[in-house]
């Protein structure tokens, strides 16, 4: 009884170990041998981390090869979650290391949620070097810090160039989610988001490298095992220049207003200022949130390009759009005068001179030289609002330029088709009076007036603004050049220009020219002022200050347009910026020409 | 002191050579799993060798007195071990957050470790005289013995130590079944067995053991936390493959992706770097050992000496199987170690005073 009690118990014991026997190696062979290749590529990804090397941006010359835009080497921190050993020992060390919060971290953490736990989040760009300093000899205790030196994108010229060149900042949330559009991307990484960083994205930014490292379990690098090189981004050689552009900032700096300079040649931008601007290194650095609030939430709107995307009534410089197309078209010619008595009457409304006693009796220079309202109430009513439309629209105005940067806006040009389409209401002859002298519904940028200027410098002829000239890779070789693309050639009536040009001169030129304290010693300058009202009727705000004008005036190599909110006078307020644009551009050559003309004595 | 001849005679060489064959395999492993360590595997090789030689002092005394004569004693063998585990939780050293060792002539143990064959000796001594009788135990019979592991596994539980702990219950409730229960103590401890997961989890288990619970069902609910430890083991141990990445080349736990791999979690490096094989190798002879423990029980001279050996093959098979089954994720973690292989004086001391009592057993078996 006893034995076979004791054999029994035996037996269930014996069953026990061989069942435990079969599970245990069922269980290893899974994992050994049926799963044994993939647990080994995991325990080597677990010892190799892919680091990313930061590709160098591409460089930003102006035209003459000067740095608009470069990178700098900056002390970034990151955080790998596989490493952290203790969540809140890793998060409170680091806040307390460096000038971050908790809650920050955490945030950025969530951010990269989506990401592998061995993905190195980004904490902080660009940390001050007492703080590496600090990171570095207590990283034994955060486990899971690194330090890691990435170039930073650098605008030497910070907010003078910041409405053409725009800024980098990290890849937001929002656009990672577009998976099609940034599949490139991953968290932290930086992207073009504003101006040429934006539209040339893909050029400058070039190919991340990659670098095999063998960590440990804290993530501290033992060796390197292989390394890509990462490919640095295109640099792009710009139309600007960086004396013209600083000129023009300069002027601007302490008021709001654009400024726009293109090549009448080749439609190349030489100038684009817009004020008041910001600090594009504050974006490349992380910004903080105080610093976007700042910009952000400011009434003047520093983020705005107003060269491309401020619509203004274009005032008194839109009489050249109408001369030029009566012109052409018969409506005047030269000797077609009308009465000026500084009112005209229409309808049962009396539309004023801005000269109170009037400019008696007027022809086509004179109205263009003295700017004179009535004589172009009268060419605008027998132009009618469709003409002027369909002309404005083939020279750039009313519709985008084209221009390479993202987000132009068109401005208004209107037309009866387009009332009818916006409000469904018939137009009134009594609007294209308004229209005739650039007020009522014309709204345009400034970059469109400069391609009226444009037009007339380039005797008919105006080109899509570009300011790329050409891309061009590390090595040097041309990857691209933009060549001039023509936007309007018309074969106008002969004389016609030779009259406008001759007008234009006459204001900056001429006595009584409305421009006239504006004129340029060492070069003829030609060019148009406006005075645009702003506001409505109710609330009086002062007027927008306009310019147009092109230098020389018989063989053009600038045409500009010039605007200030609220300038009061185009006179003085915006002329002046256009003759200093002028006067830097011809500053060399007027010396070269008095050395030549000395040699001929 | 004199010393039977007969009993060189008699003497277990199978279970020695056995023995032997796995605490080799363990300081050789503890070579590699301890390399990566700023001390040097030196250090942990020379202390776990002091161990040794301490813990064959300690076979030599237990074999001289019979096992009857220590069984005689055991009521205070077992008074000395609680009375340590109570000074744990009094004097205790903290490590991680436990406090689990205390200190004695400089020499840190862990008395729930020695807890394990004192009690097995305890309860064989106690229930014995039924055994012989061979009269099935009531539920009012295993009432004692339950009482008795309580009061450690309670004091134990609370260093904490649930690893330990579960051990002392699971092997007392071998010796119960080794003794022999009636068919209604066996429902009422089934129904017992089968309400005491939801009270454990309700009233007994901390925040962190019950995350352990979790990632072990969802071993991807928390990857960088709880889970982790069972990720890495399983990647370590599936990474060897069927003949392993070799001797010191294991790269788990030498860039410390493993924590506790020198002793809880050593299974995975000797796994890594030995492969398939070299585990079947390793469970067969653990296999083999306990094996021989059961026969050492089955030729035993007496019931006592029955029970205490039955009761020792079950602290090795217990501690053997949720070790490995742990490091290759069969259940979750807690911390037991794997017997003469995991590093650690007090767990190889316990082992070896069991040896000693096997031996004891065994050298004895034809006495009368």
């Amino acid at each position: 009884m006893k034995e076979e009690n004791l054999s029994s118990k035996y037996k269930w014991c014996t069953l026990v170990l061989v069942i435990t026997m079969t599970v245990l190696l069922i269980r290893l062979w899974d994992l050994q041998i049926m799963r044994g290749a993939e647990m080994r590529k995991l325990s080597e990804q677990n010892r190799i981390r892919v680091k990313k090397i930061v590709a160098p941006r591409g460089i930003i010359y102006d035209r003459i090869g000067k740095v608009l835009a470069d990178t700098r080497p900056s002390f970034n921190i990151y955080l790998t979650p596989e490493d952290i050993h203790d969540f809140s020992q890793t998060v409170d060390g680091l806040a307390r290391l460096i000038a971050c919060d908790r809650e920050e971290i955490i945030e950025k953490m969530k951010a990269a949620s989506g990401m592998p736990p061995s993905f190195p989040i980004k904490i902080k760009s660009d940390i001050p070097m007492d703080e590496v300093a600090r990171v570095e000899a207590h990283r034994v205790y955060i486990p899971g810090i690194s330090i890691q030196i990435e170039p930073k994108r650098n605008y030497p010229y910070a907010a003078s160039f910041a409405h053409v060149i725009g800024y980098v900042s990290e890849v937001s949330d929002e656009e990672l989610k577009d998976k099609k559009k940034y599949k490139d991307y991953s968290p932290g990484d930086y992207i073009g988001k504003y101006g040429l960083e934006r539209a040339y994205e893909n050029d400058l930014r070039g190919v991340d490298g990659e670098k095999r490292v063998e960590v440990d379990a804290i993530g501290r690098e033992v060796r390197t095992l292989d390394v890509i090189d990462p490919i640095p981004g295109n640099s792009l050689h710009l139309n600007l220049d960086l004396e013209l552009q600083l000129s023009a900032d300069k002027a601007l700096e302490t008021r709001k207003g654009a400024a726009v300079a293109l090549n009448p040649k080749t439609g190349g931008v030489l100038v684009l200022a817009s004020r008041p601007g910001f600090d594009p290194n504050l974006f490349a650095s992380g910004i903080s949130k105080t610093d976007w609030q700042k910009i952000a939430l400011d009434k003047l709107h520093p983020l705005q390009n107003r060269a491309i995307q401020g619509g203004y009534p274009p005032g008194s410089t839109f009489k050249i759009l109408l001369a030029l197309r009566a012109l052409d078209l018969g409506i005047i010619n030269e000797r077609t005068t009308f009465s000026c008595g500084g009112g005209f009457a229409y309808g049962n409304r009396v539309f004023k001179c801005w000269k109170k006693g009037g400019h008696g009796s007027v022809s086509v220079h004179r109205a263009i030289v003295e700017s004179c309202d009535v004589f172009f109430y009268n060419v605008g009513l027998r132009l009618g609002v469709d003409r002027i439309h369909d002309f404005g629209n083939t020279l750039g105005l009313g519709r985008v330029t084209g221009i390479d940067l993202p987000n132009e806006q068109k401005g208004l040009l209107p037309s009866t088709e387009w009332k009818k389409r916006r409000y469904n209401q018939p137009w009134y002859e009594g609007e294209t009076v308004s229209v005739a002298i650039g007020q009522g519904a014309v709204w345009l940028t400034p970059i469109q007036l400069a391609m009226l200027s444009s037009f007339v410098a380039g005797d008919g002829k105006n080109y899509k603004p570009q300011i790329v000239n050409r891309i061009v890779s590390t090595e040097g070789k041309v990857i691209k050049t933009f060549e001039p693309i023509v936007n309007a050639d018309l074969k106008l009536k002969p004389g016609v220009l030779t009259i406008v040009k001759d007008g234009m001169r006459g204001v900056v030129n001429e006595p009584g020219g409305t421009a006239g304290a504006s004129k340029v010693q060492s070069v003829l300058m030609s060019g148009k002022t406006g005075t645009a009202q702003a506001g409505s009727d109710k609330v009086k705000l002062g007027d927008h200050a306009w310019f147009i004008a092109y230098a020389p005036s018989d063989d053009a190599s600038v045409a500009m347009a010039i605007l200030v909110e609220h300038g009061l006078h185009g006179s003085s307020a915006a002329a002046p910026i256009a003759k200093g644009i002028t006067e830097t551009l011809f500053k060399v050559k007027t010396v070269i020409k008095e050395a030549k003309v000395n040699e001929n004595r | 002191m004199r010393i039977d001849k007969r009993r060189y005679y008699h003497l277990d060489w199978y279970l020695i050579i056995n023995g032997l064959l796995i605490f080799g395999i363990g300081l050789l492993n503890l070579v590699s799993a301890t390399s990566s360590f700023s001390s040097g595997s030196y250090n942990f090789m020379i202390k776990q060798l002091i161990a040794f030689a301490m813990g064959l002092v300690l076979i030599v005394i237990v074999m001289y007195y019979d096992y009857r004569v220590i069984a005689n004693h055991s009521r205070w063998i077992y008074l000395g071990g609680i009375f340590l585990v109570v000074l744990v939780l009094v004097i205790g050293l903290a490590a991680g957050g436990a406090k689990r060792w205390i200190s004695i002539f400089g020499f840190s143990i862990q008395p729930s470790e020695l807890m394990k064959p004192i009690l097995v000796i305890f309860l064989a001594n106690m229930l014995y005289e039924k055994k012989r009788q061979n009269t099935p135990l009531s539920l009012k019979d295993i009432a004692k013995p339950l009482l008795w592991t309580l009061i450690p596994f309670v004091l134990i539980v609370k260093q904490p130590d649930l690893g330990t702990g579960i051990v002392i219950i699971l092997v007392c409730f071998a010796i119960l079944w080794y003794i022999g229960l009636k068919k209604s103590t066996y429902a009422v401890l089934f129904g017992v067995g089968a309400i005491s997961p939801f009270i454990a989890w309700h009233y007994l288990m901390k925040p962190y053991q019950k995350m352990r619970v979790l990632s072990f069902i969802n071993i991807d609910a928390d990857p960088a936390g709880f889970g982790y430890h069972a990720k890495q083991a399983i990647i370590a141990v599936g990474s060897g493959r069927f003949l392993g990445k070799g001797f010191m080349a294991g790269t788990q736990h030498k860039l410390q992706f493993i924590p506790e791999h020198h002793t809880d979690f050593i299974f995975t490096v000797f796994s890594e770097e030995w492969g398939f094989i070299g585990s079947v190798v390793l469970f067969a002879l653990f296999i083999s050992f306990i094996n021989r423990c059961l026969k050492i029980a089955m030729n035993a001279h007496d019931e006592l000496g029955a029970i205490i050996a039955f009761g020792i093959a079950s602290i090795i098979y217990v501690q053997f199987t949720i070790n490995v089954m742990m490091a290759i994720h069969l259940a979750p973690v807690v911390g037991i170690p794997l017997p003469f292989i995991s590093y650690g004086g007090s767990s190889l001391l316990s082992m070896l005073v069991s040896v000693g009592l096997l031996l004891n057993i065994s050298t004895r078996r034809y006495m009368f």
